[in-house]
């Protein structure tokens, strides 16, 4: 009997339904072989009888009956292996597509949770950028979404004053290392100049002494480049940056250096 | 189902808010503390189901918090997750040692703080 048109059987565990076909799979053989067996013993040439006398011939008739309805049984027992074999087929089939539609979930959750958090990083950068009381929490707050959401223990922030990077703020870093930045070659200058990032393995090589950089994020305000966010070695555990950091850096490169340049203690400052 | 109580100990306000807005996704009470001190003070007073706790804080770090929960009946049995940077073997041994029942490291992953939260929660 065909299933199509049927309803799809409520879902069963894979390996259930493996147990069970075996077992089923296991009873037929074993009857079909009994039957095979029944079948060879009544069909062997008996002993030639010197006479057939009448009750020899009545049970000889039987044993015919016999042979018959053992072997519709066995036809029958044919069509329900052959019809077992279609069942399982189709099952496996059903299986490998909850299987496949299980692992698309699977797959989905977790893209879904990894834009969640890195939604939820975006949030909390912007929070703790915006929410800073003063200038000195604002640099508190770039320094900890480095460490705690980029992943990094090793970054400086600069601005440019009258014309030249100066150093703010540094944390993990020998000083040396910034000495380029603040002759205004490497880049980091060269993020100060261009307003472009410079992202380790992309684009222009880092200069001397900036092997360590991983990334100079340009901080921008209303008129320009305000000052620039240098990130060095990453965590050692972390492999490299992917597609949250680099969405973490353009909200850094947009927002660090209002919130910066907000806090300046200048009198009469308007943005 | 009984709403799980979480305290998170980070010195850390970016940590804290993180944390708070992966954990709320899942209905979790959440208090907070904002060093190793005030972590184990919160922890006798709160009670909570589970702990994350920051490694370097100031007052007191969280090895050393984590000991002293442990010490305590009856905080000796709160699972205890360490949040650190340092992923590498020495610092996750250090942790094991104070007591700690698992590790994450920041970044921190929503997916695989959630999963180890569950975890520990037995959920």
């Amino acid at each position: 009997m065909s299933d199509a048109g049927k309803p799809a059987p409520a879902p069963e565990p894979a390996h259930d339904r493996g147990r069970e076909l075996r077992e089923v799979n296991e009873r037929l053989r074993e009857l079909v072989a009994s039957l095979r067996s029944e079948k060879d013993r009544l069909g062997e040439p008996r002993p030639a009888a010197p006479t057939a006398p009448p009750p020899a011939a009545r049970a000889g008739e039987g044993a015919d009956v016999d042979r018959k309805r053992l072997e519709a049984e066995l036809a029958l027992a044919h069509e329900a292996v052959a019809h077992a074999q279609v069942e399982r087929d189709r099952l496996r089939a059903r299986t490998s597509e909850l299987e496949a539609e299980n692992q698309r979930l699977s797959d989905d959750y977790v893209a879904l949770q990894e834009r969640s958090t890195a939604l939820t990083q975006l949030y909390v950068a912007l929070e703790r950028l915006h929410g800073a009381a003063s200038r000195a929490e604002a640099l508190a707050a770039i320094q900890e979404i480095v460490i705690n959401l980029v992943g990094s223990e090793e970054l400086a922030v600069f601005e440019r004053r009258n014309g030249v990077l100066a150093l703010v703020h540094a944390f993990g870093v020998a000083p040396r290392v910034l000495d380029a930045a603040t002759a205004g070659e490497g880049a980091i200058a060269r993020a100060a100049a261009t307003g472009s990032a410079y992202v380790a393995g992309r684009g222009a090589p880092a200069g001397p002494g900036e092997e360590d950089l991983t990334a100079a994020i340009p901080l921008r305000a209303w008129d320009g480049v305000q000052g620039v966010l240098a990130i060095f070695r990453l965590l050692g555990h972390k492999p490299g940056l992917d597609e949250g950091d680099h969405a973490v850096f353009e909200l850094l490169s947009a927002h660090a250096g209002v919130a910066l340049r907000l806090r300046e203690p200048r009198a009469g400052f308007t943005p | 189902m009984d709403r799980k109580k979480i305290l998170l100990v980070d010195d850390s306000s970016t940590v804290l808010l993180m944390e708070r807005m992966i954990l709320s996704k899942s209905e979790y009470d959440v208090v907070t503390a904002k060093d190793g001190q005030e972590g184990v003070e919160k922890a006798l007073a709160e009670r909570p189901d589970l702990i994350l706790m920051d490694v370097v804080m100031p007052r007191m770090d969280g090895y050393e918090a984590c000991r002293r929960i442990r010490a305590q009946e009856d905080t000796k049995g709160i699972p205890v997750i360490m949040v650190t940077t340092r992923g590498e073997l020495q610092s996750v041994e250090t942790g094991y040692a104070s007591g700690c029942t698992d590790y994450v490291t920041k970044p921190i992953n929503g997916l695989e703080l959630l999963a180890k939260v569950k975890s520990c929660l037995g959920q």
